[in-house]
């Protein structure tokens, strides 16, 4: 009988233990099917436009409005089908806009960031540190409408002239909702995310390398960029990748700020270029998404949305390869 | 037993959180869709709240007229609202349109090019691309390049633009900047002093409307029927309408006082 008291406790805390944890598995478990589903939704309605293209549904040719309007109308295109769609404006903008926004925040932030972890004084680094954090929290609409109220107009009226207007005026309309700002205003978006990862891991450096390279005779500026940033190496490819990972999906800003007009923007015309409009491919979801659930628009909407699926997760994927290194000096991001 | 616990006070926490949802969305009506509808639709909502107290006030949104018909049809809004007229063959089945009133479409330009009349063939010339520059078109008071707004293709703006002021056989440049809703037409037009684009009455402040056909766009003569650029503003239900939404409907198309007060504001009352 002396027996018989104590096991009752810990019986019903085990079961209460293997309750919970069947519970949160069971929640778990439940966000891997609600991705399935997604992915799978995504995939199965993106098919007909895939399937009605080919992989030419990736390809340059012709003009992307005239093929939404011909599936908006209900018209195909002469000599083709109604699902007609070719993406590479689309695709190219997407490129264009993500690789030039990473590749202006990669230079700003690693600065800021060997700025933030070595240079700044005390009080200084207490109050940029939640600055930044401020900084990457910010929606993106509220990047956007900057965009359209205050960059936009002001690029229009005083940076692009009307001889350069005229230069390409039978080919595509400059009217400040173009590269230059869309790039710009991401590359601000972007730029906080990467300061705080790449000063996170410049900190988390051991001191005692750098001060090793010190004690050796090396000056400050040399000794972080062959102790601190080589060894913060990955953690800088992997803020790139998280960079561009978002980049990519950004959707309301850019739509706000470039959509309108999937124009392939052509670096052969110079500094034009740089003021030709771009609709990414997130932005045209935002601009294209008409209520249609159905029919030919949604499945194009779809196949694109499926593209960016695919290249988030390849993202995330090269994300998590590049931290792996990191951790042999036993330093996590 | 902790674990047990936090269980039940989180089920009971969700049940507390949704039922109010779930018990609101039954009796406050869902209505949106058109951008053009939407400052009509608002007004409209508040005055019957206001002369019904009981009945909460309609929850209005905007988005496209496109997506207030999709919306209608799927049961995502009560009432959807729409700039333009059915298209059979292209809209879900069994839907409903009520006409409430008409709107005009103005073309508008911004206020440093204050031009006060297009004609039909300078309207077909700059929507459709043959004209790119101001100094090609009489009464402009700019010079330079054409910044041509358009709107996108879910819009009934756009699709009564279209029809009225092009036709069939033209349509509108490609090259056009397309704008998802009103309020960012006007807003680019009001910031680029080369541009033209199109809106819905309501949305005029701020740029200058041009006059079509040599008739000023403005409300008289919208109602006297000498502008031409007029169309429909309707409410779209799912099956003909019933409950909450046919009593708003009934409402808004009985030509009561207080709905031919602000119909007449900024719009054409029909009922």
């Amino acid at each position: 009988m002396a027996t018989g008291a104590p096991p009752t406790r810990p019986r019903g805390a085990v079961r209460t233990d293997r309750r919970a944890e069947r519970t949160l598995g069971a929640l778990a478990a439940g966000v891997l099917v609600l991705v399935g589903l997604m992915v799978a939704t995504v995939v199965i309605s993106a098919w007909p436009s895939f399937s009605a293209n080919g992989l030419s549904w990736f390809a340059p040719g012709g003009d992307v409005v005239a093929q939404f309007r011909a599936m908006h109308a209900g018209t195909p295109l002469p000599g083709h089908s109604l699902l007609y769609f070719r993406a590479w404006p689309l695709i190219w903008g997407t490129l264009l806009v993500t690789a030039l926004a990473v590749a202006i925040a990669l230079v700003i932030s690693t600065l800021a960031a060997i700025f933030l972890a070595e240079f700044a004084p005390q009080p200084v680094r207490h109050l940029l540190e939640p600055v930044v954090r401020l900084l990457a929290g910010v929606p993106s609409v509220v990047y956007g409408l900057i965009g359209i109220l205050a960059l936009g107009p002001f690029v229009n009226n005083h940076l692009i002239s009307e001889a350069r207007r005229q230069s390409v005026a039978y080919v595509v309309q400059l009217d400040g909702a173009d590269l230059a700002t869309a790039t710009v205003i991401l590359a601000v978006m972007i730029t906080p995310i990467m300061v705080a990862l790449i000063a996170g891991a410049l900190t988390s450096v051991p001191a005692s390398w750098r001060e090793g390279s010190v004690a050796l005779g090396v000056n400050r500026w040399r000794t972080i960029v062959r102790v601190s940033l080589r060894t913060a190496r990955p953690a800088i490819v992997a803020a790139t990748v998280l960079a561009t990972a978002r980049a990519l999906g950004e959707a309301i800003m850019l739509a706000m700020v470039s959509g309108g007009r999937p124009f392939a923007a052509n670096p052969l015309d110079g500094i034009t270029f740089l003021f030709e409009p771009v609709q990414p491919l997130g932005a045209t979801i935002v601009q294209e998404f008409g209520g249609e659930t159905t029919g030919p628009i949604a499945s194009t909407i779809y196949a694109i949305a499926a593209v960016l699926l695919v290249s988030a997760a390849l993202l995330s994927f090269a994300g998590w390869a590049a931290k792996q290194p990191l951790k042999r000096y036993g330093i996590g991001v | 037993m902790r674990a047990h616990r936090t269980l039940i006070l989180s089920v009971i926490l969700a049940l507390i959180l949704a039922v109010p949802a779930a018990a609101l969305a039954a009796k406050r009506l869902n209505i949106g869709g058109s951008t053009s509808v939407l400052p009509l639709a608002q007004k409209l909502a508040t005055a019957y709240h206001q002369a019904f107290p009981k009945i909460p006030a309609p929850r209005v949104g905007g988005g496209q007229s496109d997506i207030g018909i999709s919306g209608a049809a799927s049961g995502q809004f009560d009432i959807g609202d729409s700039s333009r007229d059915p298209i059979p063959g292209v809209d879900p089945k069994g839907l409903f349109f009520t006409k409430i009133a008409r709107d005009g479409v103005c073309v508008i330009t911004n206020t440093s090019n204050p031009i006060s009349n297009l004609s039909q063939e300078s309207v077909e010339g700059i929507f459709t691309g043959k004209i790119r520059d101001w100094s090609q078109v009489p009464g402009a008071k700019v010079a330079g390049a054409i910044d041509l707004f358009d709107r996108d293709g879910a819009s009934g703006t756009q699709d009564a633009f279209q029809h009225i002021f092009l036709g069939e056989a033209q349509k509108i440049s490609t090259g056009a900047t397309a704008e998802t809703s009103n309020g960012l037409e006007q807003l680019h037009v009001e910031k680029d002093p080369q541009a033209v684009g199109f809106v819905s009455f309501a949305y005029t402040s701020g740029v200058n409307p041009v006059g079509y056909q040599g008739v000023a766009c403005n409300l008289n003569n919208a109602k006297s029927g000498q502008y031409g650029g007029v169309r429909n503003f309707w409410m779209v239900t799912k099956g003909a309408p019933k409950g909450e939404a046919l009593k708003f409907i009934n409402w808004v198309t009985s030509g009561n006082k207080i709905t031919k007060k602000i119909i007449t504001s900024s719009w054409i009352a029909i009922h």
